[in-house]
């Protein structure tokens, strides 16, 4: 009973965040765009003739007083009407939200991905503290982190796609088309992932319930993977919640380099179309996902941490 | 928590690096960022015209051809000078963001770290907010809004990273206001305007070196990956992310276009990387060996 209490509070307080988030962004780029120039102007195209940009003037109500403008505006996107996409032709909301599950299902790819390489490299370097085999494994992931992801990207295509012909690198052409960008998309967290395993790791293995657990005769694999490694995951859970808008980012980046028909693409396309109508639906969809992840990982952190179970929110 | 843990904090490296010492990795970081901020300012000063011109003659010359050292482009210019052309605007733009990044977090940092109660709360509740929030979807959009250009591009992105210093600032000054002297000067009746600028400012400088290094690296990158969407400096502008964009649709003739500039962009940002944690463990080093 108290636990579902401590996760309305985190829920209550995430969506007052969602809520004032929202309102800023649509604030922001409501008079961004209003600023930029004549918005009927833009949405009528450069060799539009006057009365064309006066037509669509009257039917956005751009003529109307700009605080009437902006409430009407705020109230459309209460309701997730952000109109037309003016490239489509077709509801802004509905082009972002079909695009998601593909956008989804590739971040999941790589989330996994990114796990599998980063916590198993994390506790080894961690485990091991002296060892000359730890120094060549944090210089290889200092060098890696400063690889920008989309250069890995760049540098894949040459290689897999280019020079040896394995794999397809562009669009989503069944199942071989995933593992480049899932590769691209993960070399952006794997560094910092398992930097922050090996520390985690590390600190853990100086604590005196794994001398405890080898006194009790565990051996140095028992000890970190028993005791050591789950101590170690929450903060790596707590990292992707830390670094989703990254991962965010990296997506967008990862979309456009292989031509991923997700919603980061989407919204590049839309920015250099001047298609607003669906960058606004996709920014506030991006802060919906925010949300959900924040909130997702907040609650989580209480179910599997007994230490915060029992803490006051 | 102690100074030196809010110091460490923004280094990359780790222990890796305290087994070699700080110096080599400041003093590597710092001849590279050196001898590219020289290239930069030869390449205002110098015409290079192999930069801007070239004929079907000297198209896709390959690197190490007599005269182009890092071969040629689809145009036949020359990639090495157009590498030099790139370097004031990727610098330049990734200079005057950071600077605008960390001055406008060390301004909000150290009024949350001064002004306990609502002011404090606000600007942490608005710092995990925004940084929450993709600062690559909020720059793209701003540029695509205001335009493409110098100081659009600076600016956006110098606003839209600006809580990550804000936050390790906050941090650090939060620690150096609870220190006995700032007590004191609090005591005998200073200013707290007065006594921020003159004894926490000082204080968090080491600080405010790492994260310029830090954010400097990472506008670099922000920069090259904006041009390379498309939506970074203007198309007609020599950056090293637009010829990063320009080289995708030649990865098969010639590779050598996506290679240097990728290599030229990896080279900063592992310099300024540098440059930041050897800032950080020489000031560790220093307040270990004082205290």
């Amino acid at each position: 009973m108290n636990r579902l209490k401590a996760i309305g509070r985190i829920l209550g307080r995430r969506l007052g965040e969602l809520l004032i988030l929202l309102f800023a962004i649509t604030t922001l780029l409501f008079f961004l765009l209003r600023l930029s120039g004549d918005p009927a102007a833009v949405l009528a195209g450069e060799q539009a003739a006057p009365e064309q940009v006066a037509a669509i003037r009257a039917l956005y109500g751009l003529d109307a007083p700009l605080p009437v403008q902006y409430f009407r505006h705020l109230r459309n996107v209460l309701f997730l009407d952000f109109g037309q996409s003016l490239h489509a032709g077709r509801p802004a909301i509905d082009m972002v939200t079909e695009r998601l599950g593909s956008t989804l299902m590739l971040g999941l790819f790589a989330l996994t991905l990114t796990a599998v390489l980063a916590i198993p490299i994390g506790a080894w370097l961690g485990a091991r503290p002296d060892a000359r085999s730890r120094r060549v494994g944090n210089a290889a992931i200092f060098i890696l982190q400063g690889l920008p992801g989309y250069i890995v990207g760049l540098l894949l295509i040459e290689l897999l796609a280019v020079q040896f012909r394995l794999l397809p690198s562009i669009g989503n052409r069944g199942a071989l088309s995933w593992v480049l960008p899932t590769l691209t998309l993960a070399s952006f967290l794997v560094p910092k992932l398992a930097r922050v395993v090996a520390a985690n790791v590390t600190e853990a293995m100086r604590e005196d319930f794994i001398r405890t657990a080898r006194a009790n005769g565990a051996t140095t694999a028992e000890a970190v993977l028993r005791h050591a490694l789950p101590n170690a995951l929450l903060g790596a859970t707590a990292l992707i919640s830390t670094q989703f808008a990254f991962l965010l980012s990296g997506a967008v980046i990862t979309e456009w380099i292989f031509a991923w028909p997700g919603f980061g693409q989407l919204l590049i396309q839309s920015l250099q179309r001047l298609d607003f109508p669906v960058v606004q639906a996709a920014v506030f969809v991006t802060a919906g996902l925010v949300f959900a992840v924040n909130a997702g990982t907040d609650v989580l952190f209480r179910l599997i941490d007994p230490r915060l179970r029992n803490q006051r929110a | 928590m102690s100074v030196d843990q809010a110091q460490t904090s923004p280094g990359r490296l780790g222990t890796w690096a305290t087994k070699f010492g700080g110096n080599w990795m400041l003093g590597l970081g710092l001849a590279i960022g050196l001898l590219l901020s020289l290239g930069a300012l030869a390449a205002l000063l110098m015409p290079l015209p192999e930069a801007f011109s070239g004929s079907l003659m000297t198209r896709f010359k390959a690197p190490l051809s007599p005269g182009y050292f890092l071969g040629s482009d689809q145009l036949g210019r020359s990639v090495l000078a157009r590498l030099a052309v790139g370097m004031p605007w990727s610098l330049g733009i990734a200079l005057t963001a950071s600077i605008i990044a960390v001055g406008v977090g060390t301004a909000a940092g150290l009024t949350a770290a001064a002004r306990p109660g609502l002011t404090r709360r606000v600007i942490q509740h608005f710092l995990d907010t925004v940084i929450a929030f993709p600062a690559l979807i909020i720059a793209v959009t701003v540029i695509a809004l205001v335009g493409r250009g110098f100081f659009p591009l600076a600016v956006t992105l110098g606003l839209a990273t600006w809580p990550i210093s804000a936050r390790v600032i906050y941090a650090e000054g939060l620690s150096v206001m609870r220190r006995e002297y700032v007590v004191a000067a609090d005591l005998l009746g200073v200013g707290l305007a007065r006594s921020v600028l003159v004894h926490v400012l000082p204080a968090v400088r080491p600080t405010l070196l790492v994260m310029f290094a830090f954010t400097f690296a990472d506008m670099l990158i922000a920069e090259s990956a904006l041009s390379f969407l498309g939506l970074g400096v203007p198309l007609t502008a020599t950056s090293w992310g637009n010829m990063l964009s320009e080289s995708r649709q030649y990865l098969i003739e010639a590779p050598w276009l996506m290679l240097a500039p990728a290599g030229m962009i990896v080279l900063a940002a592992v310099a300024f990387n540098l440059i930041g944690d050897g800032i950080a463990l020489r000031s560790r080093g220093r307040s270990r060996s004082a205290g």
